[in-house]
């Protein structure tokens, strides 16, 4: 009887543990659109309130019209955009590779590969940066991309890798049997057996690269290369007296990472636990 | 005539793997390896980006460990580790609790990984907000009367530092929790349900069931999220802190960047700074790695 209701109330306990760390992470959110449709004096007001406002849009337009947040939604777009293609590019290609093809020191490249994720941004970017300068891509897109592309490759491999190792060898026999090439192996057997391991590095790494702010607030200075992150950055330490403005510009730039978990959390989660799992 | 084609054959397939392969280790030689070489040979000199670059020894070196704030980057560092034990201890609780699925388990899921999706530029702007003089924090602890807790929490040292342990012990807690949840489905439910029957409550199942089990998912754990806090929290320190009051909250990676933009461009110093950071992170993996191998010899 006793042991019932110790049961009990232990779940209790553990369902509101849940609920409280849930609370934590959607209320911010909340806070945050809450406030950033609110007028400023309702702001400084009372933060908290949601009853009996004067609700306006007024910060979302300004958003739109004067700041321009499309054109940085657009360059942030597009980094992440080109990261990401060159990214399952050379990473599928290599992944196929190192998970069914048989070359010497495979092991050994493989292990090398995988380690240079440990090397973080932060000790290379000066000298990178020196580097594109001279190349003259320093405010381009494709500076942040290149960087990009280095940096993630390892994870993507790891991930691809393990996920391509599944594929089984038969299929890809019976594929050159019938007298495909390298690239009809890929095309037909590589890439779509291992669909869940390329959606989750789309997903994830738009998100990521989405996110960054180090690499395009070094790498691309002139206003109109900024990304959506290194924009609103500036934003937040310029316009300290309007924060109901700032929180309309970060509701706007969380909007297209939310969205893409929203629709395919399934893979993110799964991916996550997959990495932890090798 | 078929020797002669089995052997093309054989050898069509060396090269492409090493064909395939090509690409990444020219991207990484360019990308990774190259400024790495060239920030040790730098850190060995006073060079300013441009032409001048002279050969100082170890002058760099000496200046960080003697003359400047490194000591306090230092420290600032190990305070902000003290969140990788208090991540990993929430998220194995979190990760046992959605195992045993209590009801709305994937509900939880989806909320508790939340905070990772968000930029990191947003939650330290909420952060900075909520823990400001007249933020929310503050007009809580004056609404219930606790006025002395009502403090300048960005504007002293300790409890600046405070506030970002606690963002990233929050932003990473649904990180930890997911990973361990990976790990832990590996348990056969069996082992899970035997425990169970044999009257094992919740702390017993966790200590002796779950965390032997995902020792391997744990040690990963570990070294990516200290890793990760020495070099990919950047952003949060940015907006929260700026690295102030002075130096007293940045970490070595937000000294590097502040070198970038000062004038005379201390080139040569910023890459004495990132070798160093290079060796702590290389040596934190190694020790780690050492201390999981000696764990589970003992086994």
């Amino acid at each position: 009887m006793l042991s019932k209701f110790n049961q009990k109330l232990t779940n209790l306990v553990i369902f509101l543990a849940l609920l409280g760390l849930s609370i934590s992470n959607l209320y911010p959110l909340f806070y945050m659109f809450m406030n950033s449709i609110k007028s400023r004096t309702d702001y400084y007001v009372n933060p908290f309130s949601v009853w009996n406002l004067k609700l306006t849009w007024d910060n979302y337009l300004t958003m739109i019209s004067q700041f321009k947040i499309f054109n940085l939604f657009k360059n942030s777009f597009l980094i992440s955009f080109f990261s990401i293609i060159l990214l399952l590019c050379f990473g599928i290609v290599a992944s196929y590779a190192f998970a069914k093809l048989n070359f010497k020191g495979k092991n050994i490249i493989y292990l090398l590969v995988i380690s240079t994720m440990f090397i973080p941004v932060q000790a290379t970017i000066i000298p990178l940066y020196v580097f594109f300068s001279r190349i003259h891509l320093v405010n381009t897109f494709w500076s942040v991309v290149f960087i990009y592309v280095g940096m993630f490759i390892p994870e993507v491999i790891l991930l691809m890798t393990s996920g391509f190792r599944g594929i089984p060898d038969e299929l890809i026999e019976a594929a050159k049997l019938d007298g495909a090439g390298y690239f009809d192996v890929l095309r037909y057997v590589i890439v779509p057996m291992g669909r869940p391991a390329i959606i989750l590095c789309i997903i994830f790494y738009f998100i990521v690269t989405w996110n960054d702010l180090f690499t395009p607030m070094i790498l691309l200075q002139s206003m109109d290369k900024r990304t959506v992150m290194v924009a609103l950055a500036a934003l937040l330490s310029r316009y300290s007296g309007d924060p109901t403005f700032q929180f309309a510009g970060l509701v706007l730039a969380s909007i297209p990472a939310i969205l893409v978990y929203a629709f395919f959390q399934h893979y993110i989660i799964k991916g996550i636990s997959l990495g932890a799992t090798k | 005539m078929r020797g002669y084609k089995g052997i093309n054959i054989r050898r069509i397939k060396i090269s492409q793997g090493i064909l395939s392969i090509l690409p990444v280790i020219i991207i990484l030689i360019i990308i990774r390896f190259y400024p790495i070489m060239m920030a040790i040979y730098r850190s060995f000199t006073n060079w300013n980006g441009l032409f001048r670059s002279d050969w100082i020894g170890l002058e760099n070196y000496v200046d960080i460990f003697t003359n400047s704030p490194f000591w306090i980057l230092l420290r600032n560092s190990l305070v902000l580790l003290t969140t990788v034990p208090l991540q990993l201890m929430i998220g194995i609780f979190v990760a046992v609790i959605l195992y045993e699925e209590v009801k709305g388990w994937r509900f939880f899921r989806t909320i508790i990984y939340l905070p990772q999706i968000i930029a990191a530029v947003t939650i330290g702007y909420l952060f900075r907000v909520a823990f400001s003089l007249d933020g929310p924090v503050n007009l809580v602890m004056r609404g219930m009367g606790l006025d002395f807790i009502a403090i300048e929490w960005l504007g002293n040292t300790a409890t600046a530092l405070g506030v970002l342990v606690f963002c990233l012990t929050w932003f990473s807690i649904g990180w930890q929790a997911i990973v361990i949840l990976g790990g832990m489905s590996k348990i056969s439910p069996d082992v899970f349900e035997a425990a169970k029957m044999d009257g094992a409550n919740y702390w017993q199942r966790t200590f002796y069931v779950v965390i032997p089990i995902i020792s391997r998912t744990i040690e990963y754990a570990v070294i990516m999220s200290m890793v990760w806090t020495l070099t990919s929290i950047f952003a949060f320190i940015y907006t929260i802190t700026a690295g102030g009051p002075g130096y007293e909250t940045s970490t070595i990676d937000y000294m590097i960047y502040t070198k970038f933009y000062q004038a005379g461009a201390p080139y040569g110093f910023a890459s004495a700074l990132a070798v160093i950071l290079l060796i702590i992170i290389l040596s934190i993996t190694v020790v780690e790695l050492r201390i999981t191998n000696k764990a589970s010899e003992w086994e």
